[in-house]
């Protein structure tokens, strides 16, 4: 079969690797880079990314490890040691596994019953899920703040459930906790790039998709700059959005026309900066619950060198957007790196904002539409398309698993 | 080259310039080191970028 890939993004490359040993594969990219948020961006020696912080949420163990095995790319994915810490008030850093000490004796009593909700609850917030405790929200907005640039007011409880069910995976000393990819994101695509040229499959950049040809209800092809490319199976990597606006409104039926007007992406902030004496200390996450703005860091450096110049370091923080004055957001984000490390010299490399039609996420976590598109033959991956209960990159590879099994479904 | 009302501020067009003629922060905005060459262009990301004035 022909399978035309719209966009070259993590979810499009995955989607065109899995399918290119049986299928003619072409896949089509906007920009002259592919690799969508999930590349390298160099700049003054320094690795920096279009999106994600050169981590894998669930390291050599989740579902974008298993597929990359699964189709053949080989990425060194380096676990982090330790996995995730947490800053304090006074700066100083303890371990994750140690929030204990953060918390007051009336919070520390409601772990067993959180616990509990965590593993079950399906309705509400994690917000609700954390009754509201200005305590437990201040590590939970962190958490939800790296890991999905939202907070704990607009993250389903399930959702947060799901990741945690995930995470967790086999039990204490199997937990599927943070690797970093050698080489940074690109090694990841660079590497799906390379098994779909390797089958024959194409990936031709500067190449937008006007339109999908439908006929009968059916996709039959695309349309690029002009150009009508027949295809028997059409896999949109731009989120369902923006995939609808290439077809004729008229096939969307009411229901997901309505889900499209209602969902909304989520937004963050990142800011990159280079320093000869580590900030961070450590190649794993460090959760920042006391902060204005910022959620969480990584200094990916102390596990891939490569991606500063020789004796520095890259560390970039993340955090949610809270509002839409995006000025404002990145003053607070400065001042809490300032607060933060008051007596360290670093400097800023670039500061990254993710909105609008270039947000963290399409849709924001928990509110994924799946990936089918009101239109035969038509499926939708990336972001927006995220397997249930995943962070990121993960939930996109997910999603992925997804649409290969109704393809085969469907065969 | 302009930067439109659209730009999110990813800075992608920042690193791929030559002359270093992109300011970034919210939003990108081009200054007066700017040479034309519009490589700015095929890495802006959500076509935010225009050779009209």
């Amino acid at each position: 079969m022909k399978v035309a890939v719209i966009g070259g993004g993590l979810g499009g490359l995955l989607s065109g690797a899995a399918l290119a040993r049986e299928h003619d594969v072409h896949v089509f990219e906007r920009l002259d880079i592919y690799g969508g948020r999930f590349t390298n961006l160099p700049y003054k020696g320094f690795q920096l990314s279009t999106g994600a912080l050169h981590m894998i949420p669930e390291g050599p163990t989740g579902p974008l490890a298993l597929l990359l095995k699964q189709v053949g790319a080989k990425v060194d994915i380096v676990r982090c040691k330790p996995d995730a810490c947490l800053m304090k008030k006074d700066n100083t850093q303890i371990s994750f596994y140690n929030f204990r000490e953060l918390l007051s004796s009336s919070a520390q009593a409601k772990i067993p019953a959180l616990f509990m909700k965590m593993l079950i609850q399906k309705k509400g917030t994690v917000a609700d899920m954390v009754w509201n405790d200005p305590e437990w929200l201040a590590l939970s907005d962190s958490c939800c703040g790296w890991a999905l640039s939202t907070t704990s007011k607009d993250t389903p409880a399930a959702e947060a459930s799901g990741i945690l069910k995930h995470v967790i995976g086999g039990g204490p000393g199997k937990y599927n906790t943070p690797g970093v990819p050698m080489g940074g994101c690109k090694a990841v695509v660079d590497a799906l790039a390379g098994v779909i040229e390797a089958n024959g499959g194409r990936i031709t950049l500067n190449s937008k998709v006007d339109s999908v040809l439908v006929e009968d209800g059916k996709a039959k092809g695309v349309s690029v700059n002009g150009e009508k490319i027949a295809a028997d199976i059409i896999i949109s990597d731009i989120g369902h959005k923006l995939t609808s606006e290439l077809y004729d409104a008229g096939l969307l039926n009411p229901k997901y026309a309505a889900v499209l007007k209602k969902v909304r992406p989520s937004a963050g902030i990142k800011i990159c900066l280079a320093a000869e004496e580590p900030l961070v200390g450590h190649g794993g996450v460090l959760f920042t619950p006391y902060t204005q703005r910022i959620n969480g860091m990584d200094e990916v450096t102390h596990i891939d060198p490569s991606l500063a110049p020789e004796g520095m370091h890259l560390t970039m923080s993340h955090q949610a957007m809270r509002s839409s004055d995006v000025q404002n957001e990145i003053k607070l984000g400065l001042q809490d790196l300032k607060h933060m490390f008051p007596d360290k010299k670093y400097s800023v490399l670039l500061v990254q904002s993710y909105r609008d039609d270039w947000p963290v996420n399409r849709i924001a976590s928990g509110f994924d539409l799946g990936n089918l598109a009101p239109v035969k033959n038509l499926y939708v991956v990336g972001d927006g398309a995220k397997g249930k209960g995943y962070i990121e990159v993960e939930g996109v590879a997910s999603g992925v698993m997804n649409m290969l099994d109704m393809l085969k479904k469907a065969s | 080259m302009r930067i439109t009302q659209i730009c999110v501020g990813c800075g992608h067009c920042k690193v791929f310039c030559p002359s270093d003629a992109i300011e970034t922060c919210g939003v990108s905005r081009i200054n007066d080191k700017c040479i034309e060459c519009g490589k700015c262009k095929g890495y802006c990301a959500i076509g935010a970028i225009t050779e009209e004035p």
